[in-house]
């Protein structure tokens, strides 16, 4: 971006367009950008790990997994990559290496995995799932620290608080734990039960949060999945992010699509300019753009495929989402600005 | 008695047309019934008392049974001839158009669950036509012609609109309902047992409805019949091992095919098919079923129906089951049959006619009681009176008359008591007995019987018999607790549920019961009683 | 993996269940209306029943029966080995793997029916739906051809999840309403089992006693079949309301009771053990639901964690009682579900390939039969359908299938599809 160009670029969520489409073969499952946005991660149907080079678009297959994994986390140090499988495996990873193998594999869970989140310092591991059980790692060494124990429901994702040294859990209930994971005791409990219902015609609990995230200035706590359900088998319902004042505990806004979509939300991220980015599927798929104090997204982008998660780069220009058709798609939010004032 | 008999067997010379008309059937009947009884059963026949035949005639004729008033009247008459007035009467009670309106909506309909026509506006239009005593051929002309398109004419359309214009359904109960033959079994080869029927009479009689199907679609609950101009009907029997495939145009069963006129290519239409409108064809095969099917040349038709209603009145019909005519299965009385076949036809299917005259007949009005001296009864002979089932129709009506339901609402609507503001009250409480005493929805309402577990329990715990049990002004419990004397209760209780008095045993017993009962129980114990005779036998048949 | 136990123990769970009463078990022993010990234990052993375990609404054969790692159609769930060698089934199904070697599975099903309606039709009658003519449930069959005469228990019991407890009709076809299936919603009693609450016991045996008196004389020139059915059906309604206490499933110990897991299926297929004990022809389980479009995976894990425990303990209870060999027990469903996996995780309708497990009276214990390939979108070996199964069925409770059955006119209707016949490796 030379001084000379009179264009300059600037990120424009209502910009947002389709930049790079590229077809991985299985359905996708997760997508994550590592932590210096050379590499774009996605898993599949068929349990593998790609790394998809945001450059060239080359790509090299992760084997390790012998199940879907549905999490992965990052951390700087070591190039550290952290993923975990529905068998309750758990794979650690320098994401660099030409072929990446695993360093170490813990079997970590009983049962599916859900999320898994690492610490702001990179020291901490969290992990989660269908046990029930909140589990705390020490890193690199993955050594089990803390087992917490509060939860009644799946355990569907985690986070740990950007500022303070906490960690939130939250299950298929939409119960939300803040932990003090050092004492393994509860701090106090959020609620976020508009993202589930037992759907009393096929006797089944459907939501479950889904989607999580903190701003980097910990005052906001983000958690997405679907609420309105009127038909829990056939998926009829809406995408919601219900964004907590984390101070409080209450709820501070329930961020809604604007363009009416049946769907769950599957990705939250707070983008660094400020609004918050979300994406989900079910009939399609869609991106949605959110200022923290507006219900109704100020910007959608719908596409014919259902998109299952949604990855911000870290410098806030690109968007990655994991498809439903095997293709992992990345949108770019940059738009031209002359520098000619008018 | 015998002599009575020997009498009517020869009493009968030719008469000139007219007068022939004119003169009554029943005696006829009786005469022929007479001639096929075994001696030794005719020495045994014995007429039913009077109690017997009010009851018999109110259930079959009205759908209740009389109100302890009513009964008391009649066996208080004196007249000879009380029987045929009272026959005269019932026939011409709008209650009979009802009890009609029930008995042909389920002989027609069979339960079935409504599609696209409410049973209520279905009754409605029956009761209509028994009202005016519509002849029973108009009024299946009308049933088998209707479209749906007119609401005027649309519950008539229920027939073909509810069997979702399906035509292996229609087929199957026109061929059964109005020929009095179940050609079902013919529909994939001849049948295996019935050597006269046919898959082609199937198919012929298939080949009227093939081109009929619902309009827009199943689904939308205003559809009515529309009808394209082309589609043969196609059909194999399933054993032949040649596969040959035979096709017929429509024909009814007994009678040549119909000739169907050729048009030009693009002439076959008055409205094409078209995406959105209903396609009307020139020449439309359904069309012409009606008025073949219940032409005077169409003997079957009117022979199915005579059998019908003979089965409602004598319990079985004179061919029997009701949809098994063939030669195999010959009637029990050929000549009766043929003779009231015959005379249906030339009172114009007067149906009133028909009921009328076989209800005057000593044969209907026989005893229901088996004589000592016999040990085998043969059904077919009518040599005593056979118990029928009450319908679940009749069941509701005739408790709600015996517990004086029926009184209460009368009382209630005070001046604006009529047939239909007092069937306007009591018809809802119809329901739990037909889901209860009914057969299954779509299954044809034989003369089978079933008493099951759910009846038992619905009787016995159900709350619907227990809340009529309670007192409400002018009812049965409001009546007899007023009442002081224990003998009248008796009598008033037996004559109000069981249409006669007690016998001297059963006085004794009840009295008895009455004055054992604390004073302040005697409405439970009432109410027991009438528990008892309501869940009897006795109420549970029409004898 | 152990199922997952998120359902137990939930308030939700606990609400919807009724409480577990504490008391001893005594209740349950002894047979009511049967005079004595002895004749029910003549009962248990000549008397064959059937179990039918309804997963309604499809559910998967590739998270059941038939799973498939590892290939694209696989799903994220693992195959366990199980009480067989060489047979795994899915890890949905833990504790019943345990029991394999007393079951038998059906996995080359192929019954081309697409819609919840008409493939329930064939999987309770045999036959696919025709539009004139119904056939009988395999529940009203039973009911008809193993009731014993004595039994004082409607023949066809359905437990259902929710709903009214009702008489049915329809699915007895032409043999009659009283073959029909008895719904015990919830496990709700019928109607009007219990005798109206101000009618004192004295009042009741007056009342029977005068009915029966005039029954009697009325009787005396007027008796037939019909009066003798009717007066029968009084005795029937007594003997039965005798019975009410098999019903409540509080009177098992709650330690015992507790082994079917804390929620309503565990319940209701407690209830079924205490029927089938009790001397029950035919009873029919409902699950409800597995009609999964979308997330098949998260309401697989959900539905199976309920049942995998409760049909294990019921698979035990029948062995310790005796019953198990003299019970035909069928778990089945209207279709299984799509290899395929959906943009929804979802699987949808499929009747093209998939299974149905089978164990107990004439069953051959640990038999497989039949094949589909590798990921399962077809059947490469020992394709069935409907009517096979039907002749299976007849077979293994010692009944010819081609014995006919009639309707009210006479038309002869055999049991079971001609065209078909028995899946004879199955049969003990």
């Amino acid at each position: 971006m030379g001084p000379f160009l009179p264009f300059t670029l600037k990120i424009d969520p209502t910009k947002t367009r389709l930049w790079k489409e590229l077809k991985l073969g299985s359905p996708l499952i997760a997508c994550r950008y590592d932590p210096t946005g050379k590499y774009l991660f996605a898993t599949a149907q068929d349990s593998s790990i790609q790394r998809v080079n945001v450059l060239d678009a080359s790509t090299t297959k992760l084997s390790g997994h012998q199940g879907w994994v549905r999490s992965m986390a990052f951390s700087k140090k070591d190039h550290l990559l952290v993923s975990a499988d529905y068998h309750g495996v758990i794979n650690l990873w320098n994401w660099q290496q030409p072929t990446p193998k695993p360093s170490n594999t813990i079997e970590a869970h009983d049962g599916w995995i859900r999320a898994l989140a690492i610490s702001s310092d990179g020291q901490t591991l969290a992990s989660c799932g269908n046990d029930l059980k909140v589990k705390v790692w020490s890193l690199p060494d993955g050594r089990l620290l803390k087992t917490l124990e509060g939860h009644d429901y799946h355990v569907y994702n985690l986070a740990f608080h950007t500022k303070e040294d906490r960690l939130v859990s939250a299950d298929l209930k939409g119960k939300i734990i803040d932990w003090n994971w050092h004492q393994a005791s509860i701090i106090r409990e959020l609620d976020a039960k508009v993202l589930h219902k037992y759907d009393k015609g096929f006797m089944a609990d459907i939501g479950g949060v889904r989607c999580i995230a903190f701003n980097n200035a910990g005052t906001l706590l983000a958690c997405g999945g679907i609420t309105n359900v009127s038909n829990a088998f056939a998926g009829v319902g809406n995408p919601q992010v219900v964004l907590f004042d984390w101070s409080t505990g209450k709820i501070k806004q329930q961020l809604v699509p604007a363009v009416a979509f049946q769907g769950t939300a599957w990705g939250v991220a707070f983008h660094p300019d400020g609004f918050i980015v979300g994406a989900g599927g079910g009939n399609g798929g869609q991106i949605w753009y959110w200022k923290p104090d507006q219900p109704n997204s100020f910007h959608t982008v719908s596409h014919g495929v259902s998109f299952r998660d949604m990855t911000l780069h870290p410098q806030g220009a690109q968007l990655g989402v994991a498809c439903s058709d095997g293709v992992l798609r990345q949108y770019s939010l940059l738009a031209l600005v002359s520098k000619i004032k008018a | 008695m015998f002599l009575v008999y020997f009498h009517l067997a020869f009493g009968l010379a030719s008469l000139p047309e007219a007068q022939k008309l004119a003169e009554p059937v029943y005696p006829r009947i009786d005469t022929l019934i007479i001639k096929s009884m075994p001696k030794e059963q005719l020495t045994a026949v014995t007429a039913s008392a009077d109690s017997e035949i009010i009851r018999r005639l109110y259930l079959d004729l009205l759908g209740t049974i009389p109100s302890a008033q009513e009964a008391r009247t009649f066996l208080n008459e004196k007249s000879t001839n009380k029987r045929n007035q009272l026959i005269d009467q019932l026939l011409a009670r709008p209650e009979h158009a009802r009890h009609m309106s029930h008995v042909v909506d389920v002989m027609l309909m069979d339960r079935r669950p409504d599609q696209r026509v409410p049973t209520a506006e279905w009754q409605a239009y029956l009761y209509t036509a028994f009202a005016e005593n519509r002849p029973w051929d108009q009024l299946i002309r009308e049933i088998l012609s209707a479209d749906g398109s007119d609401p005027k004419t649309r519950p008539a359309a229920k027939f073909l609109l509810d069997r979702d214009g399906e035509v292996n359904q229609i087929t199957r109960d026109v061929s059964r309902l109005f020929f009095g033959r179940n050609l079902q079994c013919a529909q994939c080869h001849d049948h295996p047992l019935v050597n006269d029927y046919k898959q082609e009479h199937y198919y012929g009689l298939a080949a009227f409805f093939n081109r009929t199907s619902l309009f827009p679609n199943g689904e939308d609950k205003k559809a009515v019949l529309a009808e394209k101009a082309e589609g043969e009907v196609s059909f194999q029997d399933v054993f032949d091992k040649a596969k040959k495939v035979k096709t017929t145009k429509p024909r009814l069963i007994s009678l040549t095919a119909i000739n169907e006129p050729a048009f030009d290519k693009g002439k076959e239409y008055k409205v094409p098919p078209k995406k959105g409108e209903k396609p009307q064809p020139v020449f439309s095969r359904r069309a012409q079923l009606a008025p073949i099917l219940t032409s005077k040349d169409n003997h079957a038709f009117a022979r199915a129906t005579v059998n019908r209603f003979w089965a409602m009145l004598m319990g079985r019909g004179l061919i029997h089951p009701l949809d098994l005519d063939n030669s195999e299965n010959p009637p029990s009385h050929p000549a009766i049959l043929d003779l009231l076949t015959k005379e249906f036809i030339a009172h114009h299917y007067n149906l009133r006619w028909l009921l009328r005259e076989i209800t005057m007949s000593q044969a209907y009005q026989r005893s229901s009681e088996v004589p000592v001296q016999l040990k085998e009864i043969d059904p077919t002979k009518w040599v005593v009176a056979p118990l029928k089932p009450l319908s679940p129709e009749q069941m509701a009506f005739a408790m709600m008359q015996a517990t004086g339901l029926t009184d209460a609402e009368r009382t209630a609507l005070g001046t604006k008591c009529t047939e239909a503001t007092l069937y306007a009250k009591l018809s809802p409480q119809v329901s739990p007995f037909v889901s209860t005493f009914g057969t299954r929805p779509g299954e044809p309402e034989g003369h089978s019987f079933l008493a099951t577990l759910e009846q038992s329990l619905f009787l016995k715990n159900g709350s619907v018999l227990r809340d009529w049990l309670s007192i409400r002004n002018a009812n049965l419990m409001d009546r007899l607790t007023r009442m002081k004397d224990e003998a009248q209760i008796t009598d008033d209780l037996f004559l109000s549920i069981l249409t006669r008095l007690p016998s001297q045993e059963e006085r004794t017993e009840v009295i008895k019961m009455l004055q054992a009962a604390p004073a302040a129980q005697r409405h439970t114990t009432l109410s027991e009683l009438t528990w008892s005779l309501l869940t009897s036998v006795e109420f549970r048949f029409n004898h | 993996m152990q199922p997952c136990s998120y359902q137990c123990g939930t308030k939700e769970h606990l609400h919807s269940r009724r409480t577990f009463l504490m008391g001893t078990a005594a209740g349950a022993l002894g047979f009511a209306g049967m005079t004595t010990m002895a004749s029910a234990q003549s009962l248990k052993s000549s008397q064959k029943r059937v179990l039918v375990i309804n997963l309604a609404g499809g559910a998967s054969q590739l998270e059941t029966w038939d799973p498939k790692p590892g290939t694209d159609t696989g799903g994220p769930f693992r195959a366990i080995k199980t009480s067989v060698p060489g047979i795994h089934i899915c890890e949905l199904l833990a504790y019943t793997a345990k029991k394999m070697h007393r079951l038998a599975l059906v996995r080359g099903l192929n019954t081309a029916e697409d819609d919840h309606g008409k493939g329930d039709y064939i999987m309770h009658t045999g036959r696919r739906k025709e539009p004139a003519f119904d056939y009988p449930h395999l529940g009203s069959v039973a009911s008809k051809l193993l009731s014993p005469s004595e039994s004082s228990l409607p023949g066809y019991l359905h437990i259902t999840p929710s709903g009214g407890s009702s008489f049915g009709k329809q699915d007895a076809a032409f043999l009659g309403p009283r073959f029909a299936s008895v719904t015990l919603a919830n496990g709700q009693p019928p109607p009007n089992l219990f005798a109206p609450k101000n009618l004192s016991p004295d009042a009741e045996q007056q009342r029977e006693q005068l009915r029966s008196q005039l029954n009697q004389r009325f009787q005396r020139s007027r008796r037939s079949a019909q009066t003798e059915a009717y007066t029968a059906s009084f005795d029937q309604a007594e003997q039965f309301m005798k019975q009410a206490h098999i019903f409540d499933t509080g009177k098992e110990d709650p330690r015992l009771a507790d082994r079917y897991g804390k929620h309503d299926f565990g319940r209701h297929c407690l209830m079924a053990r205490r029927l089938l004990e009790h001397g029950a022809t035919f009873v029919k389980v409902t699950h409800s639901n597995y009609d999964t479009h979308h997330e098949n995976f998260d309401f697989h894990i959900e539905q199976l964690g309920e049942f995998d425990r409760s049909f294990a303990t019921l698979i035990d209870d029948l062995v310790d009682r005796g019953l198990w060999s003299s019970t035909l027990v069928i778990v089945m469903s209207e279709f299984g579900r799509t290899p395929r996996i959906n943009h929804l995780y979802g699987r949808d309708h499929w009747s093209k390939a998939w299974s149905v497990a089978l164990g107990g009276c004439g069953i051959q214990a640990g038999a497989v039969t039949g094949k589909t390939n590798a990921n399962g979108t077809a059947v490469t070996d020992r394709e069935v359908h409907g009517g096979h199964l039907f002749h299976t069925y007849y077979r293994a409770l010692g009944i010819n299938p081609a014995k006919n059955l009639h309707t009210p006119d006479e038309r002869p209707i055999p049991l079971a599809d001609p065209k078909a016949s028995a899946i004879k490796e199955l049969l003990a």
